[in-house]
């Protein structure tokens, strides 16, 4: 939670860029090949990395690895440095926030989808998992399909169709992609293991190596949901993912604990 | 709002299909889709998805070869029943000190198990079943 207040704060000094208007009249000024300009430039994409990073924080929780989002909005910003043109009336950050966030965008549609899905759908999928963390947030629960409806002003179907193609979204190589802890909080320290929560479970000797064998964020969730009581969207919440992303997850980890405490999966058919 | 049938009385869904993992994303899918038209609130609609896995690959592994499952969801005003049932060779229930009981009882308000039979022959019918509240504090 550190980084959705972290990037608040930044966001109540975000007129702090105007020190940096002159140096685009300047970079604007200067010859290409003068080696002032790329000093120039260094400054000015430096200086605005607060924007990229609070915009890659505003789309954090869709699961995505924040730091993928940060890079790719970091790349949004240096086309906005190189593209502005300083002559034309308009301030930069009105013409850097869209290039950003259009990069951040086109980042979700191209690299999180497993199967072929509509843009339509996508959009409509990141609109419904954008309203549903703002609505948990103000109900303190999950929103359902009417609630969501009413609030981005959708027919139930099409909140239908957005929740459903929420099940095509592959989220998985980029989570394991990620190293176990490198986005995770300090949650997995304390959290210990479900020992004593598992005592009288009777396959406890096989079920223990399974979920110790498991991804740490895969334990937490499990954990908190069936150890903690927490729900999908309290999770969520704590882990800086959406909710369809830790369904997902409990899923695929329900799962795995079956089929290992089975033996071998049932051949497909 | 989108609940049920058009007199208030519980809506009825039943789906046979054979007793193999491979059909268990039917099945969920199908949890979803109905806790989702009964407008239940995204975190229910998670949980039934979960649970009704779960009793269902429990049954299928019990089943006997080639046996069909059925499986009975009743929508009304105030919850979603799910009754799942296979036929088995065995009258064994499903152990209620598992950890998949203890997934079950976590994501549900309501579970239980029994066998029925034998009626003809040796096979027995065993069945789960799940309930899942509305959230109290829902509008409508």
């Amino acid at each position: 939670m550190t980084g959705a207040q972290s990037s608040r704060a930044r966001d109540q000094s975000s007129t702090g860029y105007e020190h940096l208007t002159p140096l685009f009249v300047e970079m604007a000024e200067t010859a290409t090949d003068d080696p002032r300009r790329a000093e120039l430039r260094n400054k000015l994409v430096t200086g605005h990395l607060p924007l990229a990073e609070h915009i890659a924080a505003r789309f954090s929780n869709r699961g995505v690895p924040r730091e993928d989002l940060v890079q790719v909005a970091t790349l949004g910003l240096i086309n906005a440095v190189d593209r502005f043109q300083p002559d034309r009336g308009t301030d930069f950050l009105s013409f850097a926030v869209p290039t950003v966030m259009g990069e951040v965008r086109r980042h979700f549609r191209d690299a999180s989808w497993s199967m072929h899905v509509p843009r339509r759908l996508k959009e409509l999928n990141l609109a419904i998992n954008a309203a549903s963390a703002e609505l948990s947030q103000r109900l303190g629960r999950a929103p359902t399909p009417s609630e969501l409806g009413r609030h981005l002003n959708l027919s139930p179907e099409q909140v239908f169709e957005g929740l459903e193609a929420g099940n095509a979204y592959h989220s998985m190589s980029l989570d394991e992609a990620l190293s176990p802890d490198s986005d995770s909080d300090p949650l997995g320290d304390t959290l210990g293991q479900p020992d004593a929560a598992l005592d009288g479970v009777e396959n406890y000797e096989s079920l223990r190596p399974l979920i110790e064998s498991l991804p740490e964020r895969e334990r937490q969730i499990l954990t908190l949901r069936f150890f903690r009581h927490m729900t999908q969207t309290q999770i969520a919440e704590r882990i800086g993912i959406s909710q369809m992303h830790v369904s997902r997850l409990l899923s695929r980890t329900l799962e795995q604990l079956r089929e290992g405490l089975i033996g071998e999966p049932e051949p497909k058919r | 709002m989108f609940e049920g049938t058009e007199d208030g009385s519980p809506e009825e869904i039943e789906l046979r299909i054979a007793a193999v993992l491979t059909n268990l994303p039917i099945i969920r899918s199908l949890a979803a889709s109905i806790a989702m038209r009964a407008d239940f609130d995204l975190d229910s609609i998670a949980d039934l998805r979960l649970a009704v896995d779960e009793a269902c690959s429990t049954l299928i592994t019990q089943g006997a070869p080639g046996a069909t499952l059925t499986c009975a969801f009743t929508v009304s005003a105030e919850e979603i029943r799910f009754v799942v049932t296979v036929p088995s060779t065995s009258d064994t229930k499903p152990s209620s000190d598992s950890f998949g009981w203890r997934v079950l009882t976590t994501l549900t308000d309501r579970t239980a198990t029994w066998v029925d039979g034998p009626d003809d022959g040796d096979t027995h019918l065993v069945h789960i079943e799940l309930a899942k509240r509305r959230t109290e504090g829902l509008p409508g």
